[in-house]
């Protein structure tokens, strides 16, 4: 579904405390969300504020977990305002309800936010303008906009600033006509990011890198096994570390609080917990593994044909976002204040104030910068905890996770197993292809078969979900549950192609529908100078294909089978079409960073459960891609005057199995277990 | 408890710490050096990067007791005001993606440079392996860091 079609906006405008033109623009979410009539139905999505002094500030009120969007939200605002990019200032909102949802995640920020931002920019340069014509005496139809500028046919001119507080007092417009896309000067522009420079010089601030006087730094020692306990520690022997100054007891296991965060560590180490596994202790993967394989079901009558069946295996994730969970929080007079590095710093504001019997308005949620996010910070785990402690302790605290508490402690991307079967007809192309995707999640899913999603032509195509439930957490992983099917679903027509003894890039031109893919596929083809899956001995070319959150995708990937090195991953070319692509630049980061999700995790990542508790616990075990393995990459972006789409999923989902198509033909052999860290003899 | 005294980014620094305090905590909550970051704790992925003489060393792994008198530059020692080659490539080539891992690639990098001013593909294999990236910025860094030679060859 189109977020845009859900949305309606609604544009409202005031007169700051300071002189100046604040606009806000309100995104709708939807009827159902926000009842008619309530005190405060609407919520701005983003502000924009002109200064007399002539500074632009545009305020973003999703939080930025490396997709970039401080910059590219903030560039829709400035395109349609008509300022120069250089003279914007991208502030970060403190979680407010005025501003609706701000969770990122789903690839949705751009899309839900491109229309409001268009008509907050275009209404706030239409008052700009009618300010400048009131002035000049002339008809707003002869001034035009230029780098924050308003100017008329004559002589006269005046800058935003100039005008801001004249304009802050005029009505505000609605259906102010947005600019044609090839009007653009911001959008589709190649800009680095607004936070490189604090970045690169170590100023921008994360929540980890959160001070605020007489905080403490605090660990918790936390059950191991889902579902565990801790059965005893030694409260004395953590008191006794220099620098610790509280133990407590809370709802998540031992907190230890301290000076300094390695007083905390150290104290935590003297607690020597003894952990009590509790009911989980006999569950592992194998027995997860076992219990999805119970959940198939039969596939029933099947049509005359040559009947192709496989099944693929993956197993859980983690997010491992490189900033592990942590969380400042001070609580002090009825008022809680809390820095988190968040995917939903509302709804951290809505469940503190909840926890802590405040207003809503008593709790102030700042987003730091977020060093990752890929889904973990949805969860609200790690804030409600720190509240807990925070509360508990009556001082400021920030609560940090080690890397292995992190690892050991997160939503997973469910394993998962894929059956499925297909029957081809006599041209080779399927005629039914029926998809059974048991995830190992709570919610066992219904056992009949639905629709399947895939951008292939088939006459009939099902799909039946279910799995079992297990005690493992688990959560939204980049791509949700195409982060499954979409290594299950590449695969499969791949082996389909092979079947039917066709070329495989061949064959899914032959079965896709959507133009807009076949565009890209087509170009992908001519980037990377397709001429079969077999260039050379030893060496495999794999394709893959994915069309969603409103975006196309296809990539082919090259990789060498190294006698020493094993499966070596070369070259990576990419097409995308999403829509008019805001920043040409995010929009590559965001297929670099998808595909060499898909890379890491194709190869070599993979949690694993024993004793009811995640095996692994750093980057040592939980391997990810690194700079020797990484691939070289050729991108290219379909130009579009389409309403943008999504980047931050879509190029994870095919990224894994055209991986494995690449491996199957450059050595016979098809793999259908993630990760695929072994081949066989 | 003990006392230790550093160069940090050219400034002396006493500090009253356990001896096996690693170099992480003592920059992040002692000395207010924030641009370290911490990421594993066991040397596993380079976030915490930092230069011990000329050397990249993982901070977290790096005790008080070891480092006394040897200086120690972070990232808000490498330029003061982001001029450095390669803190400008960085911005340039838009690497960062999350950020989180930057200032510890960025170290790394610098490391390299000392010892490779003009380095080969696999030069940069061998310092930048020991850093991760998760938001997979590694085209980027590589590019940044040939940028950044570039420079450094027209400067001369």
């Amino acid at each position: 579904m189109n977020p845009e079609l859900s949305r309606r906006s609604v544009i409202k405008v005031g007169v700051a405390a300071t002189a100046g033109l604040i606009l806000g623009c309100r995104i709708r979410e939807s009827a159902a969300a926000t009842p008619q009539g309530s005190a405060d139905p609407f919520a701005p999505n983003a502000w924009l504020r002109i200064a007399p002094s002539g500074e632009v500030f545009i305020t973003v009120a999703k939080p930025d977990i490396g997709t970039g969007v401080r910059t590219s939200l903030a560039m829709i605002v400035a395109e349609e305002l008509g300022v120069a990019w250089e003279s914007v200032k991208v502030e970060q909102a403190v979680a407010d309800a005025k501003y609706g949802s701000m969770m990122i995640g789903g690839s949705t920020s751009v899309r839900s936010s491109w229309r409001p931002l268009r008509e907050a920019g275009a209404a706030a340069r239409a008052m700009l303008i009618e300010a400048a014509a009131k002035k000049w005496g002339v008809e707003p139809g002869s001034c035009r906009v230029e780098n924050g500028v308003v100017l008329n046919h004559g002589p006269e001119k005046a800058t935003f600033g100039e005008l801001a507080t004249e304009a802050a007092r005029l009505p505000v417009p609605t259906g102010v006509a947005l600019k044609d896309p090839k009007d653009f000067t911001i959008i589709g522009k190649r800009l680095p990011r607004v936070d490189n420079r604090d970045v690169v010089t170590g100023t921008a601030k994360f929540g980890m890198d959160v001070r605020i006087p007489g905080m403490l730094m605090a660990v918790v020692a936390r059950p191991e096994a889902f579902g565990g306990s801790i059965a005893s520690f030694d409260e004395a022997a953590a008191r006794k570390v220099p620098g610790v100054r509280d133990v407590i007891k809370v709802s998540t296991g031992i907190a230890v609080l301290a000076d300094h965060t390695w007083a905390a560590l150290a104290g935590r180490e003297a607690l020597a917990v003894k952990q009590d596994p509790g009911p989980n202790a006999s569950v592992d993967s194998e027995s997860i593994h076992k219990q999805l394989g119970e959940a198939f079901q039969p596939f029933g009558d099947a049509p005359e044909g040559k009947v192709v069946e496989a099944e693929y295996a993956v197993p859980y994730l983690s997010h491992a976002p490189m900033e592990p969970m942590n969380c400042t929080v001070s609580i002090a007079d009825g008022k809680c204040t809390i820095y988190a590095p968040s995917q939903a710093p509302d709804a951290i504001q809505r469940s503190a104030a909840q926890r802590l019997s405040l207003d809503r308005s008593a709790v102030t949620v700042h987003t730091t910068l977020v060093g990752g996010g890929f889904g973990r910070r949805f969860q609200m785990d790690f804030a409600n905890e720190a509240v807990e402690i925070a509360q508990a302790a009556g001082k400021p605290v920030q609560v940090v996770w080690s890397r292995d508490d992190d690892m050991k402690h997160d939503f997973y991307r469910p394993a998962s197993r894929n059956r499925f079967r297909a029957v081809l007809g006599s041209d080779g192309k399927p005629v039914l292809w029926q998809h059974q995707f048991m995830q190992a999640q709570a919610g066992r899913g219904t056992p009949n078969w639905g629709r399947e999603e895939i951008p292939y032509q088939i006459p009939t195509a099902q799909r039946m979900t279910g799995g079992a439930r297990t005690p493992i957490p688990t959560g939204a992983w980049r791509s949700v549950s195409h982060s499954n099917t979409g290594f299950a679903i590449e695969s499969f027509v791949d082996e389909l192609a092979y079947a039917a003894g066709a070329d495989p890039l061949e064959y899914r031109k032959s079965l896709i529908a959507d133009a807009r893919l076949m565009a890209t596929l087509e170009r992908v083809a001519k980037l990377a100078d397709w001429k079969g899956p077999k260039p050379a001995k030893g060496k495999g070319r794999g394709v893959g294909c994915f069309a969603g959150y409103g975006s196309y995708f296809s990539m082919i990937v090259d990789v060498t089978h190294d006698p020493d090195l094993g499966i070596v991953v070369n070259h990576v070319y990419a097409v995308v079409d999403c829509g008019i692509a805001i920043n040409s630049s995010g929009v590559e980061a965001q297929v670099i960073g998808g595909v060499n999700d898909g890379i890491a995790t194709a190869l070599k990542s993979a949690i694993t459960i024993k004793g009811g508790a995640v095996e692994q616990s750093s980057y040592f075990d939980f391997e990810w891609l690194r700079m020797n393995e990484a691939p070289k990459f050729t991108i290219e972006i379909l130009p579009s005057q389409e309403a943008p789409g999504g980047m931050g999923e879509v190029a994870y989902p095919p990224a894994p199995a055209a991986v494995a198509n690449a491996i199957y033909a450059a050595t016979g052999h098809r793999l259908r277990t993630l990760p695929m860290n072994e081949l066989p003899e | 408890m003990a006392q230790f005294t550093f160069t940090i980014n050219g400034a002396k620094k006493t500090v009253d710490v356990p001896p096996d305090m690693p170099i992480l905590w003592i920059l992040r909550d002692l000395a207010g050096l924030t641009g370290t970051k911490y990421g594993c704790g066991v040397g596993s992925c380079g976030a915490c990067t930092v230069l011990l003489g000329d050397e990249a060393v993982k901070s977290c792994l790096i005790s008080a007791d070891e480092v006394e008198g040897k200086p120690i530059t972070t990232i808000e020692g490498l330029s003061a005001d982001g001029s450095h080659p390669l803190q400008k490539a960085w911005v340039e080539t838009d690497v960062p993606q999350c950020g989180y891992c930057q200032t510890g690639q960025i170290m790394a990098a610098a490391a390299l440079l000392k010892a490779h001013p003009k380095p080969s593909d696999s030069d940069i294999d061998d310092y930048l392996s020991t850093n991760i990236c998760r938001c997979g910025t590694y085209p980027r860094i590589r590019e940044a860091i040939r940028r950044a030679v570039a420079e450094e060859v027209e400067e001369r």
